[in-house]
């Protein structure tokens, strides 16, 4: 046709496009191709190996956080044990102070009841003797004569008795009822 | 494309008009030459392969100097590139096996050569090459020899030429020969023949409404224009679409009828 819009045999078109296409085709295999390939290739490495890095790095982080987790544990553990020594140290410290303090005390109070009794007892014997003296005394003058030593002796004693007996029961009572 | 504004305001006759419509395809032949003869066959440089040669000298710079540019952090040039050859190994290569992607590099080629043709087409006064039916052809009849070559290769002469017929067919001494003729005519006749009219036919009737719009005002009169330019105008943006598509179009083709035949075999 002479439009040329059918235009199959156009034989210089043929020829220089398959010449043309194919020295494309090899230019584009041999220069184009490969540094891209070659580079999409590097990339992905590059990101496979920071994500590898990354991965490593967190696990490292995690290893790190549970490592100073177990030290700051293990510390207040240690402060929780030297608190806990401290306390019983100190209730024993307590405790020792206040029984030697209550020993103390019973002591004191043991040797006071003590030198009271003493006191009392020797007091007690010279009223005794002193308060015989004076009966047999006052009874000689009385009676006028020195009666029979041996009933003297038995009518003081059971007289001293009464008195002490009376004098117990009196210092009882009074101590009961200001006690 | 033509020289309509040369003739603008004169009424043109139905004769003249086609003449005007068809002037990019008529004198591209005849223009620039450089004439190159062989015995009898006719090689002349002319409009056509100038603007072949454009093309394929922009299809190669335009991928070359992307890969020389390739930095680990890429700028936007090659993201372009990178994502031009990301395409080709998503939407071109491996349609059916990962082995297939092999074939790749080749239609991706063809892909960008016929997509840089089919734009610079677009531009008035260029010479659109894939609407030359002979330029398709080759292309058509190159993928035939390559579909051709790897199921061959693939599955060895006869598992490839025995896949053109299903088992289990009925009357096998009529059946059989009948459908592997049914099969080669697919095969090496239709599907070709189809790529290449596909192409070529698309890219000419884009052109030709544009031509035929703005060729109005000159059949019709002036007042035309103010249907004509938009209408030519709605269709050149059309025709930005089909320039990818089709090439698009060609390339998957290639690519599938490759992997078609690669795995004849496997039923």
């Amino acid at each position: 046709m002479g439009s040329g819009i059918v235009d199959i045999a156009n034989t210089s078109l043929i020829f220089w496009e398959t010449i043309t296409f194919l020295i494309l085709l090899a230019l584009l295999y041999w220069f184009v191709y490969p540094p891209i390939r070659d580079q999409i290739r590097q990339r992905q490495q590059s990101i496979e190996q920071a994500i590898d890095e990354a991965e490593k790095t967190r696990k490292e982080a995690r290893e790190l956080l549970e490592d100073y987790r177990q030290q700051i544990q293990e510390a207040r553990q240690e402060a929780r044990q030297i608190r806990e020594e401290a306390r019983e140290q100190g209730e024993a410290q307590r405790d020792r102070a206040k029984k030697e303090a209550r020993e103390e005390a019973d002591r004191m109070v043991k040797r006071a009841r003590e030198d009271i009794n003493r006191e009392r007892e020797s007091a007690l014997r010279e009223l005794r003797e002193e308060v015989a003296g004076m009966v047999v005394q006052a009874s000689e003058q009385i009676i006028g004569r020195s009666i029979d030593r041996g009933d003297h002796e038995r009518l003081i004693s059971e007289a001293l008795d009464e008195l002490e007996a009376e004098v117990t029961g009196a210092s009882a009572g009074s101590s009961g009822g200001g006690g | 494309m033509g020289t309509l504004s040369t003739l603008a305001f004169a009424q043109l006759s139905r004769d003249e008009l086609q003449k005007e419509i068809l002037k990019t395809w008529a004198e591209a032949k005849d223009s620039w030459v450089i004439p190159i003869h062989i015995g009898p066959v006719d090689l002349s440089i002319n409009k056509q392969i100038w603007f072949l040669w454009l093309g394929a000298a922009l299809t190669f710079i335009l991928l070359f100097i992307g890969s020389r540019l390739l930095k680990n952090r890429p700028g936007a040039y090659q993201v372009i590139v990178e994502e031009i050859y990301g395409f080709g190994r998503k939407f071109l290569g491996g349609q059916m096996g990962e082995e297939a992607q092999k074939w790749m590099p080749y239609t991706l080629s063809l892909f960008v050569f016929l997509l840089v043709l089919n734009f610079i087409g677009l531009f008035p006064y260029s010479y659109p090459v894939t609407s030359n039916i002979a330029f398709t052809m080759v292309l058509a009849i190159l993928t035939v020899i390559l579909y051709l070559y790897q199921g061959i290769r693939s599955n060895g002469l006869k598992t490839y030429f025995g896949s053109f017929v299903p088992p289990n067919m009925p009357a096998k001494p009529i059946m059989v020969p009948f459908m592997f003729f049914i099969e080669a005519v697919q095969q090496f006749i239709t599907q070709p023949l189809t790529l290449a009219v596909r192409l070529y036919a698309n890219i000419l009737a884009g052109h030709l409404i544009i031509f035929v719009f703005l060729g109005l005002i000159l059949y019709l009169g002036t007042f035309v224009a103010f249907v004509s330019v938009p209408a030519a105008l709605l269709f050149y943006a059309f025709e930005i679409f089909v320039a990818v598509i089709q090439a698009y179009i060609f390339a998957i083709l290639t690519q599938v009828y490759i992997e078609l035949a690669m795995y004849a075999g496997e039923e």
